[in-house]
């Protein structure tokens, strides 16, 4: 059954024009969605309508059938939502440990708390070498395995992240998208929003296209990756760029 | 529009025939606004003569009034136009004041003539001043100016040439009591047509321009060019002109003057409410606001007597304008286009 | 030298207090980017709070700390959830809350004119004009009490902090206010907690100021420049900063004081206001004064 539907959203910053124009599309447990689309799709502004952040101006959000319209984000997290924004989203002067504890914030039990810090760092186990660094000196990968860690604190059903391999060397990039591909043995069901169409298709089962604020098309991964008219419409400069350095 | 050839085929014929250069919708009105506003300003005196018993009184309600609008236009300039807010600009008040009021007390020189030089001497503080405190910005600025005023308190209370907090008397004017008001309500007249002219002026100017684009992103106008230094402190000490002008004018009627009676928080704060209120970054819009914050405060008095409640009020009402319309009336009335033609001076 | 000591004593004595009145509006910038120019009103609000109680009821000045704290902390959340949840979404933000809080504080200000007259009032409990000698060191009891009792709060305050789950919740909240939407953090209740505790804490200042320093409603806003000093030299978020700046600022205007006159020690606040802000406007320890 869907995890989260959404009907023709509409949704702008502050008093600005509408960026969403009637978003209609679906999640479904147990699939991993990537959601690519050119610059200013909407792309970034549909994660943050869905995870409360932004309210829409029309249109429904469902939660399992729940309507969830407005919801602050700390009741979307609460219902199973997690968000990792493209920012750097950490807490810089809180070490690695207290950024990951703060993830558990949510958890009123401390023996659970502490399980899950350990999984985390069975997880990343980079994390467990730094974890009394400040998160503030961590490399540009390192934050993002924290992001990501932090995020699994409270085992979401659905994870959405925004740009995961932004500003990541390619190798580094390489790795947080192993990660994540991980995630659904977690039993996570993970929304992708990446720049870098050609990886993040190649990292999920599902792939959504957006342009002007509202659905182009969906299919499986593959078949957008392997369709000319899309890759040549919105993925094809990143291709052939791919293609030069093969 | 005419004379903007289209390329048809091998001719090139020009668009429209010449037309007469259209005027703007809304010049008749605003003139005759300009023409009866004016008119009112200057035969005032003359008109409420046979109109009002306590002549005196109302005299000296059309001297608060126009000093009124000249501050509140005037500190529209750095406040509105450039968006930097100055909590501190009594300061200039203040040294307008003094300033005129040692020429009177030590050379016998009148204020009417020495206004115009109390008025380059705040506009000299202005660049001093203007100098330090616009190398912060936003609410570092507004906190700047805030020590700014309390520092010039200070120095004022303290410095025995001026007599510190014990005060100056000034020699009284040498008119008959029915005469008496007449060159001040002129000079506040002078003044505050001079502020809003200048204001006027400043708008319609690149120099205008460049602040409006100061206030919209700073950052941009700088890589766009603009020597954002040099216009922030121009305006900041523009705005310093006038409200020293009648800060000498008004010591004058006060004709005892203690540091506090010009660097009261209120007055400062009463020249950012009323343009706040009618529309600061807009000519018309700090005219309203005073014209308004007069009228309310007027109606306190008249209901409640001279008690503190008039902060109460004005406070109230800058809280008001804050949460619901903070581009003021004018500004409000701008964005959702029904301000009326005599209104919009922009 | 001793009389050196002296000068540093007093200072010391007076910067604790000076610190309480500055963490309350210190936590404000830090959890909520609030510039709040009616701090220092809002500390004579109790001060007269708890003199009419002592007037009234004869009930000590740091007794009243038992009523203005809990009394101004309801008072701030309700402040808080009247005004500023509608400018949230304002651009210039933080001087809007500047202008915002400037209104306030020309609204209690004058309400307490109307209230109380401009007379100067004070508490005047039997403590105020002792002191203690030890050695050749003067040291005036009110003082002494009122630095204890400032401690015991700032730590009380640093225990909430770092020891319970509200109080992490705050200091995420200061860090990285989209961090802590992130992670679960109901930031409009932990704003308006927050905005409560700081004024509980304004609260206890004026119980303190009430035996401290005679009072008159337009006197905050010489406290205003000065506690904006102390915080902006701090850094302003930053509790730990505004300890320090308190300490530093009231000990040089001690000195101020002693070598020119009590009227011209305001200066010190002044001039490092305007030093810092040109200087390293960061402060010591704190965030960028940022749009």
């Amino acid at each position: 059954m869907a995890l989260i539907e959404v009907s023709e959203i509409v949704a702008g910053y502050g008093v600005g024009p509408d960026i969403l124009t009637g978003m209609t599309l679906s999640i479904d447990e147990g699939t991993s969605y990537c959601i690519v689309g050119p610059n200013g799709a909407g792309k970034s502004t549909l994660l943050r309508t869905i995870a409360g952040f932004l309210k829409p101006r029309a249109g429904e959000i469902r939660l399992q059938g729940k309507r969830m319209n407005g919801m602050r984000p700390d009741q979307m997290l609460e219902a199973g939502v997690c968000f990792v924004p493209q920012d750097k989203t950490l807490f810089p002067t809180m070490t690695v440990g207290e950024n990951l504890l703060m993830g558990g914030y949510l958890i009123r039990d401390r023996a659970l708390l502490h399980q899950r810090l350990d999984m985390v760092y069975e997880t990343f186990p980079t994390l467990a070498e730094r974890k009394g660094q400040h998160a503030g000196t961590l490399s540009g990968g390192e934050q993002q395995m924290l992001t990501l860690g932090r995020a699994l604190m409270i085992e979401p059903k659905v994870l959405m992240i925004d740009e995961p391999s932004l500003g990541l060397a390619p190798m580094i990039a390489e790795q947080i998208f192993e990660r994540i591909r991980g995630f659904g043995s977690l039993g996570i069901t993970v929304v992708l929003v990446e720049q870098n169409a050609v990886r993040g298709l190649e990292s999920s089962d599902w792939g959504i296209v957006l342009d002007l604020g509202s659905k182009e098309f969906e299919g499986p991964a593959s078949g957008i990756l392997a369709d000319p008219r899309i890759r040549e419409l919105y993925l094809g400069r990143q291709l052939a760029s791919k293609e030069e350095h093969r | 529009m005419s004379g903007i050839p289209i390329i048809e085929g091998p001719l090139v014929r020009e668009a429209a025939p010449d037309l007469a250069p259209e005027r703007p919708p809304g010049t008749m009105s605003r003139r005759i606004t300009l023409i009866v506003v004016l008119g009112l300003v200057l035969l005032f005196p003359f008109l409420a003569r046979p109109l009002f018993s306590s002549y005196n009184y109302v005299m000296q309600l059309g001297i608060v009034l126009l000093m009124s609008i000249a501050m509140t236009s005037s500190w529209n300039i750095i406040g509105g136009f450039a968006g930097y807010i100055s909590l501190g600009h009594g300061v200039f008040y203040a040294i307008g004041g003094y300033v005129s009021a040692l020429m009177l007390v030590h050379w016998g020189v009148s204020p009417y003539l020495s206004a115009p030089i109390a008025g380059l001497a705040a506009v000299a503080f202005g660049v001093v001043a203007g100098l330090i405190t616009l190398r912060t910005r936003g609410p570092a600025f507004i906190i700047s100016t805030i020590a700014m005023l309390l520092l010039v308190l200070l120095f004022l209370d303290n410095w025995e040439l001026v007599g510190g907090t014990d005060g100056l008397n000034l020699p009284l004017s040498q008119l008959p009591v029915e005469w008496l008001k007449w060159p001040l309500y002129y000079a506040m007249g002078v003044s505050a047509i001079g502020a809003v002219y200048l204001s006027y002026r400043v708008a319609h100017s690149k120099f205008g321009l460049g602040l409006r684009a100061i206030s919209q992103d700073e950052t941009k106008a700088e890589v766009a060019g603009i020597n954002t230094r040099w216009y922030k402190v121009t305006a900041f000490a523009l705005s310093a002109f006038f409200i020293g002008t009648v800060g000498a004018i008004w010591g004058y009627t006060l004709t005892y003057i203690r540091p506090v009676a010009f660097l009261a928080i209120a007055i400062a704060a009463g020249m950012v409410l009323a343009a706040i209120i009618g529309g600061r970054g807009t000519v018309a819009g700090p005219v309203v606001g005073a014209v308004l914050i007069f009228a309310v405060d007027e109606f306190t008095v008249r209901q409640f007597g001279q008690t503190a409640l008039n902060i109460v009020v004005a406070g109230l009402m800058l809280l008001t304008v804050l949460l619901f319309f903070p581009q003021g009336i004018v500004g409000s009335l701008k964005a959702s286009a029904k301000l009326p033609a005599f209104l919009d001076w922009d | 030298m001793t009389h050196t000591v002296q000068v540093l004593v007093l200072g010391l004595l007076l910067g604790g207090v000076y610190a309480l009145m500055a963490s309350g509006l210190t936590l404000l910038f830090g959890v909520m980017r609030i510039v709040n120019l009616a701090h220092a009103v809002f500390v004579l609000v109790a001060a007269y709070l708890a003199y009419v109680v002592f007037q009234a009821l004869s009930i000590d000045p740091i007794v009243s700390l038992s009523i203005t704290m809990p009394v101004m902390f309801g008072l701030g959340v309700g402040v808080y959830l009247l005004l500023f949840p509608r400018i949230e979404t304002s651009p210039r933000y933080v001087e809007m809350t500047v202008l915002l809080t400037f209104a306030v504080a020309l609204v209690v200000e004058g309400l307490l004119t109307f209230i109380f007259t401009g007379i100067f009032r004070s508490t005047r409990p039997g403590y105020v004009t002792d002191a203690i000698l030890v050695g050749d060191l003067f040291i005036p009891t009110g003082q002494l009490y009122a630095m204890v009792v400032s401690l015991i709060l700032l730590s009380g305050l640093w225990a909430f902090l770092q020891l319970t789950r509200s109080g992490r919740a705050i200091r995420a909240t200061t860090q990285n206010r989209t961090a802590a939407q992130i992670v679960g953090i109901n930031v409009r209740r932990t704003s308006a907690l927050a905005f409560g505790i700081g004024m509980a804490l304004a609260g206890a200042s004026g119980s303190l100021v009430s035996f401290l320093f005679p009072f008159f409603p337009a006197k905050h806003w010489q406290w205003v420049a000065l506690l904006l000093a102390l915080i902006v030299l701090g850094g302003m978020g930053s509790i730990k900063g505004a300890v320090m700046g308190a300490i530093m600022l009231a000990v040089a205007a001690a000195f101020v004081s002693d070598r020119f006159g009590p009227t011209w020690s305001p200066i010190t606040f002044y001039l490092a206001l305007f030093l810092v802000l040109l200087v390293r406007p960061q402060g010591l320890f704190g965030a960028k004064l940022r749009l």
